[in-house]
C-alpha cells in the first residue's frame, strides 16, 4: 500500500518513504529465500557428486551438472514402482472421491432434508479430528476386509478420507456459484433431475470439481501415515513410505545426492500440478474459502 | 446421492473414533490376545499412561509443539498476507512462491530439512558462522539442553511445520484481508492513522472471526501432528520431539499395546473434541 503512494507523490527524496520501501522488499526477500532456500538445497545436492556434497563447509553452487545421482537411485530403490504406485492409488482416489463427492455436495446444496445438518456435522467432524485418532479401527477394519497389503484398502481409505473437505469445498461451490434459477428453467423445460444434474450443473461446475480432485489426489500422494500402515509389502509401497524407509535403512549421509533426486522425483508430480492450478488458487479460492 | 459419502463418513470417520475410545477400555496386548483375549479393564490404560514419564513428557510437548508452530505461523501469516495483498511490481510472482510449500509432500519436507538441519554441512550453521553470529555450529536435532519443555531440536520440527504451513496460513489471512471493506482504510488514513496503527487498530479486530477459525483450524492440526517428527526424529532425541501421535503410533505398531495406544489417541479426542465442535457450529450456524 504505502509503496504506490511513495512512486506516485514523491517529488523530493523523501527519506522516510525511501526507508520504508526498503525495509518492505527487505521483508518480500527473507519470506522468497526462506520459502526457497530447501527447495534450492534439493535441487542442487541432487546434482553433486557423492565428493562434492560432503564437502565442510558445504559447497553452494555445484561446480558441475551431474545426473550420475539420478541414475544412483533407480539402482539403490525401485523407485519408479513406487512413484508408479503413487500415481495409481492417487488418480483412483481422486476420480472416484470426485464422483462420490459431487453427488452429496450437489443434494446438501440444493436440498433441505431432516438430518441434513447432522450429517454436515457428521462430515465435518469427521474431517477436524486428528487422523490418528482412528488408526487403529481402520486398520483392523481393513484387515477384517482383507483389504491389508492391497492397492484396493488404501484408495478405500483415502476416499473415505478425503470426501469431507470434498463434500464441503463442492458444497460451497455449488450455492455459491451456480444459480438454481438455471436449474429451475431446465426442469420447467422438462428435464428430469438427473438430467438437470448431468447437462448443466455439472458442465458449469468443472473448476470446481477439478479443483477438489487436485486436492485429493495431492493428499493421497502426500499422504504418509496411512500408506505406511496399510501397505508394508515392498511392491506395493507408495512413494512417501518408500523414501521414509530410504533414511532408515541407508542412514546418514551416506548416499545423500541420491536420496535427494528421489526427494525431487516425489515432489514433482505435485509441483506440476501446483503450476497449472496456481493461478487459481490465489484468485479463485482465496475468494470463495473464507466466504463459505 | 448423499448416502455414500455419509456411509463412508460414518465408517471411516465416527465409527473409528468410537472404537478407540472401546479399545481403551479394554486390556489389548496383541502379545496376549491369544490366550487372555480382550477383557475390560475400565480406566487402567487412562492410569497406566498418566504413570508413564514418556507419556507425560509427550503431552507436554504437544502442547508446547502446537503453542509454538501455532503462534509463529500465525504471526509470520499476518505479515506475509500483508505482502501478498499489497500493490507492487511482481506481485503475482511473490504469491506463486510462497504458495510452493503447500505442495512439497511432507515427507520430502522433512528429508530436504534433515539434510539442511546436519550439524557440520547445514548452510544455516554457514551463513550464521560467516556472519559470526556463532562460535560452535548448533546442533538442530541433537542438542539435548532443554529449557522450560522447549528445546533446539523441537524448534527445529516447529520450522518444519511452520514452513510446511505458512502457504495455508498466508492465503487463509489473504483471504481475510481482501473481504474487509476498503472505505474504513481511507478514513483511518485521512485521520492520520499510521500504518502500524490501521494494522492494530482495525485490520486485526476486523479479523478476528477470521483469526479465530484459523486458530482453532491450526490448532486441531498442531494437536493430531504426526509425518514431520516421526519422519525426522521418530519422538528423539531422548523423547524431546516426541508427541502424543507419535507415542500412540509406536505403542501400537512397535509394541503391539493398541489398549494404550488408544487410551493415548482418546485423550487427543479429548483435547480437540471441544475445538472441533466449535468450529462445527460456526460452520454450521453460518450455512443452514
Amino acid at each position: 500500500m504505502s509503496v504506490r503512494v511513495a512512486q506516485s507523490s514523491s517529488t523530493s527524496f523523501d527519506l522516510v518513504k525511501f526507508l520504508k520501501i526498503c525495509g518492505f522488499v527487505l521483508l518480500i526477500i527473507i519470506l522468497v529465500v526462506f520459502i526457497l532456500l530447501p527447495i534450492y538445497w534439493m535441487i542442487k545436492s541432487s546434482f553433486q557428486t557423492n565428493f562434492e556434497i560432503r564437502a565442510n563447509p558445504p559447497i553452494w553452487f555445484p561446480r558441475s551438472f551431474n545426473i550420475q545421482a539420478y541414475r544412483d537411485v533407480s539402482v539403490l530403490l525401485p523407485i519408479w514402482r513406487y512413484m508408479g504406485n503413487s500415481l495409481y492409488v492417487s488418480l483412483a482416489t481422486a476420480i472416484i472421491a470426485s464422483f462420490v463427492a459431487t453427488a452429496a455436495a450437489y443434494v446438501l446444496a440444493r436440498f433441505r432434508f431432516p438430518g441434513a445438518i447432522f450429517i454436515l456435522s457428521t462430515i465435518l467432524f469427521t474431517q477436524l479430528i486428528p487422523p490418528i485418532t482412528r488408526v487403529f479401527p481402520i486398520y483392523f477394519l481393513i484387515e477384517d476386509l482383507g483389504l491389508l497389503n492391497t492397492r484396493t484398502g488404501l484408495i478405500l481409505a483415502y476416499v473415505g478420507f478425503s470426501i469431507p473437505y470434498a463434500v464441503l469445498l463442492l458444497r460451497g461451490y455449488f450455492k455459491g456459484s451456480i444459480p438454481p434459477a438455471i436449474e429451475e428453467a431446465a426442469l420447467i423445460d422438462g428435464c428430469t433431475w438427473f438430467q438437470v444434474f448431468g447437462h448443466v450443473v455439472l458442465p458449469m461446475s468443472l473448476p470446481g470439481i477439478v479443483a477438489v480432485s487436485v486436492f485429493t489426489f495431492l493428499g493421497a500422494w502426500n499422504d504418509f501415515l496411512w500408506a505406511s500402515l496399510l501397505v508394508n509389502r515392498g511392491q506395493l509401497k507408495t512413494i512417501q513410505v518408500g523414501l521414509a524407509d530410504f533414511t532408515g535403512e541407508l542412514g546418514g549421509i551416506s548416499h545423500i545426492n541420491a536420496f535427494m533426486a528421489a526427494c525431487v522425483m516425489a515432489a514433482v508430480p505435485a509441483l506440476i500440478l501446483f503450476f497449472l492450478i496456481q493461478r487459481w488458487m490465489v484468485d479463485g479460492l482465496s475468494t470463495g474459502a473464507v466466504k463459505s | 446421492m448423499v448416502g455414500p459419502a455419509f456411509i463412508m463418513s460414518l465408517f471411516l470417520g465416527i465409527y473409528p473414533v468410537l472404537d478407540t475410545f472401546r479399545i481403551s477400555l479394554l486390556q489389548y496386548d496383541l502379545l496376549r490376545v491369544v490366550n487372555e483375549g480382550t477383557p475390560f479393564v475400565g480406566l487402567q490404560n487412562y492410569r497406566e499412561a498418566f504413570q508413564n514419564p514418556q507419556f507425560i513428557q509427550a503431552l507436554i510437548n504437544t502442547i508446547v509443539f502446537t503453542i509454538i508452530a501455532v503462534t509463529v505461523v500465525t504471526s509470520l501469516g499476518l505479515v506475509v498476507s500483508q505482502l501478498l495483498n499489497a500493490e507492487y511490481r511482481g506481485r503475482g510472482v511473490v504469491r506463486m512462491i510462497a504458495m510452493i510449500p503447500w505442495f512439497v509432500p511432507p515427507v520430502v519436507a522433512s528429508m530436504i530439512w534433515l539434510w539442511m538441519f546436519q550439524t557440520d554441512r547445514s548452510p544455516i550453521n554457514h551463513v550464521l558462522r560467516e556472519l559470526n553470529l556463532i562460535n560452535t555450529n548448533i546442533k538442530f536435532l541433537t542438542d539435548t539442553r532443554t529449557f522450560a519443555f522447549m528445546s533446539i531440536p523441537m524448534f527445529s520440527v516447529s520450522a518444519v511445520r511452520v514452513w510446511g504451513g505458512l502457504p495455508f496460513v498466508s492465503l487463509f489471512l489473504l483471504a481475510g484481508l481482501q473481504s474487509l471493506p476498503k472505505d474504513i482504510y481511507e478514513a483511518a488514513k485521512i485521520d492520520g492513522a499510521g500504518q502500524l496503527q490501521r494494522f492494530f487498530l482495525i485490520t486485526l479486530p476486523l479479523l478476528r472471526p477470521v483469526l479465530s477459525i484459523l486458530l482453532v483450524l491450526l490448532t486441531l492440526g498442531g494437536l493430531g501432528h504426526f509425518d514431520i517428527n516421526y519422519v525426522m526424529t521418530k519422538g528423539g532425541p531422548q523423547g524431546l520431539t516426541n508427541i502424543l501421535s507419535i507415542l500412540s503410533y509406536q505403542q501400537a505398531f512397535v509394541f503391539f499395546r493398541f489398549d494404550l495406544a488408544s487410551a493415548i489417541s482418546t485423550l487427543i479426542i479429548v483435547l480437540t473434541a471441544p475445538l472441533a465442535a466449535y468450529y462445527i457450529v460456526n460452520q454450521v450456524k453460518d450455512q443452514a
